[in-house]
């Protein structure tokens, strides 16, 4: 066999696990659109208590603004602390490793935490708050290393520019570095709420309930998510997978929106913005 | 006010912030992640010390978890995670590696953002939505081809786990395929080799260790996945007869924590045993990924320049 038919071998071998990755995105997808005649707009709108998704939907939502409110700012400052100031030594690298690990921890271990620390600790209760203390914990290491990226690809003359006009090192940052990295600290953080729209483990013990009476009128009362829903349904109380087909659309359409926006503003924005390419 | 006008302002404001507190307030927020491990670490490790100090080391190594019996031994817990995990990495990593090699290396550059964004897509799928695909199609079809009463069973965990580990292994290894110095690819094209002699000779021992970093991660995600698996795995606390039986229900850590976690009384003996399976767990990923890291790093010195 000469060189050129083994490197087509060994190429076309290689393309199958590809192929395959995509016929699973696209199988899943299939799946769950074959659900959709279980939904009607009329049920996006109609209370829990009258067998609505009303709550549920606010309720995730909700979940996820509240932590992308924590998150976001403190993963933006920690990520311009660490591209524009961080010296390069011991403190900066036990921090990034710490940033990694915190990345790794199983959600099931941060809504143990968020349990014990939120909930039970600081007295919350089974409340939005502590959801949404817990989620962000889920989403800072997102945010950062997103940020992170979006920071290192602005090049280093946008800052100098206005270091030599006579500025202060925060000013250029936020006169320059910042604008320009916009789109993707956004995306950052827009990617970061879509990974954890769907998150159930980290809620389980800290935020949710099966059914409430309304909206919740203070952070400090429990809520309903979708997710949360979908699983008690099924795992606890024993009901047909197919009875929360329409569920598992609206959650996966809440995510994939989100998801495909960050998308498409990268996208968008690496095509705008010269420098990036 | 105008939009020019806001703008200004906020500019106004932000700009006229002293630089010395600016930079501490930056580093608080950058040092915030020690300060959540140090706790998580404290917190789980103080609400599981009772059932170390109970049960002492038959808490890890005692055969039987039967919490109406007061019986706490994790080794089944213990035993199912890791064999789950580890089927799934057998499918994974074939699935991964081939995904992201031949991703960087063959797919031409216009179209190799579209797969990348579907494969992040395939991350962003909740676990809990894994589950429920799992129930409407794995289960039954695991029933019928391998002919058992049930479909609940490790292999099922260990196909699910798969799918959502490919994404991490691909994101990882693929960042360090793409990282390898454009230069070595180039001189060994140069010298006439072909394509996939320069992959095998010069760009995967460099990649090598990235390669494994991800499949690491990969691990600890899988070890770490809860929802996806409790609804599939059969939820039984035994290890299979014999041990590499995938067609038989296990039970593993992370899914024992979250269905009884909800039964235990605050403070009981349960409890505490709960938070003690949190606490291994903790500590195997903390490992896991440390060593991970370690790995990319000192790949970072022997690689020589980063891009």
């Amino acid at each position: 066999m000469t060189e050129t038919t083994k490197e087509r071998v060994v190429f076309f071998a290689l393309g199958v696990p590809m192929v395959m990755c995509l016929i699973v995105f696209f199988w899943i997808v299939a799946i769950l659109s074959s659900g959709a005649g279980t939904l009607n707009f009329a049920m996006l709108t109609t209370s829990a208590l009258q067998g609505g998704l009303f709550e549920m939907i606010v309720g995730t939502i909700y979940l996820l603004l509240g932590a992308a409110g924590v998150a976001g700012p403190i993963g933006i400052l920690a990520a311009v602390y660490l591209v524009e100031y961080a010296p390069s030594g011991k403190i900066t690298r036990i921090i990034d490793q710490a940033i990694n690990n915190l990345a790794g921890v199983p959600s099931i271990v941060i809504g143990l935490f968020g349990f014990a620390f939120f909930t039970t600790q600081l007295g919350f209760g089974r409340s939005l708050a502590a959801g949404w203390l817990t989620l962000s914990l889920m989403m800072l290491p997102i945010v950062i290393r997103g940020t992170e990226e979006a920071l290192k690809l602005v090049p280093p003359s946008f800052q100098e520019a206005s270091l030599a006009l006579g500025t202060t090192k925060w000013r250029a940052i936020t006169a320059t570095t910042l604008p320009s990295a916009a789109p993707g600290i956004v995306t950052s953080v827009i990617l970061g709420i879509a990974r954890v729209a769907g998150e159930t483990a980290a809620i389980l013990f800290t935020s949710c309930v099966l059914i409430t009476r309304g909206l919740p009128k203070s952070p400090f009362e429990p809520i309903m998510a979708l997710a949360y829903n979908m699983f008690v349904r099924i795992v606890a109380i024993g009901d047909p997978a197919e009875s929360v087909f329409g569920i598992a659309l609206v959650l996966f359409l809440i995510v994939a929106v989100f998801a495909v926006i960050a998308i498409v503003i990268r996208t968008y924005y690496r095509r705008r913005q010269p420098w990036l390419r | 006010m105008s939009k020019r006008n806001i703008r200004k302002t906020i500019f106004h404001v932000f700009s006229r912030i002293k630089e010395q507190p600016i930079e501490l307030v930056l580093f608080l927020c950058a040092s915030f992640s020690i300060v959540i491990l140090f706790l998580m670490l404290l917190f789980v490790a103080s609400e599981g010390a009772l059932a170390f100090s109970n049960f002492g080391l038959d808490f890890i190594i005692g055969q039987v978890w039967d919490t109406n019996a007061g019986l706490y031994g994790a080794f089944p817990l213990i035993f199912s995670s890791v064999m789950v995990s580890m089927g799934a990495l057998a499918i994974a990593i074939p699935l991964g590696l081939g995904t992201s090699i031949f991703i960087t290396e063959v797919v031409p550059f216009s179209i190799r953002d579209i797969i990348k964004s579907i494969i992040e897509l395939l991350a962003s799928i909740p676990s809990v939505i894994y589950g429920f695909i799992g129930i409407i199609f794995l289960i039954p079809a695991i029933a019928s081809v391998f002919g058992i009463y049930s479909g609940y069973t490790a292999l099922a965990a260990s196909l699910l786990l798969a799918i959502m580990a490919v994404p991490t292994i691909v994101g990882v290894s693929g960042e360090t395929l793409s990282a390898v110095p454009k230069d070595y690819k180039e001189a060994s094209l140069a010298l006439g080799a072909t394509k996939l002699q320069t992959l095998r000779h010069v760009i995967l021992p460099i990649a090598k260790s990235g390669i494994l970093a991800s499949v690491m991660l990969g691990f600890g995600r899988a070890v770490g996945e809860t929802v996806a698996v409790l609804m599939v795995v059969g939820n039984r606390a035994q290890i299979p007869v014999p041990p590499w039986n995938f067609l038989n229900p296990v039970y593993p850590i992370t899914s024992v924590i979250a269905m009884q976690m909800g039964e235990a009384s605050l403070y009981s003996e349960e409890y505490s045993a709960l938070f003690g399976l949190g606490l291994i767990l903790f500590i195997f990923t903390f490992i896991v990924n440390t060593i991970a890291d370690i790995v990319v790093r000192r790949e970072g010195k022997v690689g020589g320049r980063k891009k």
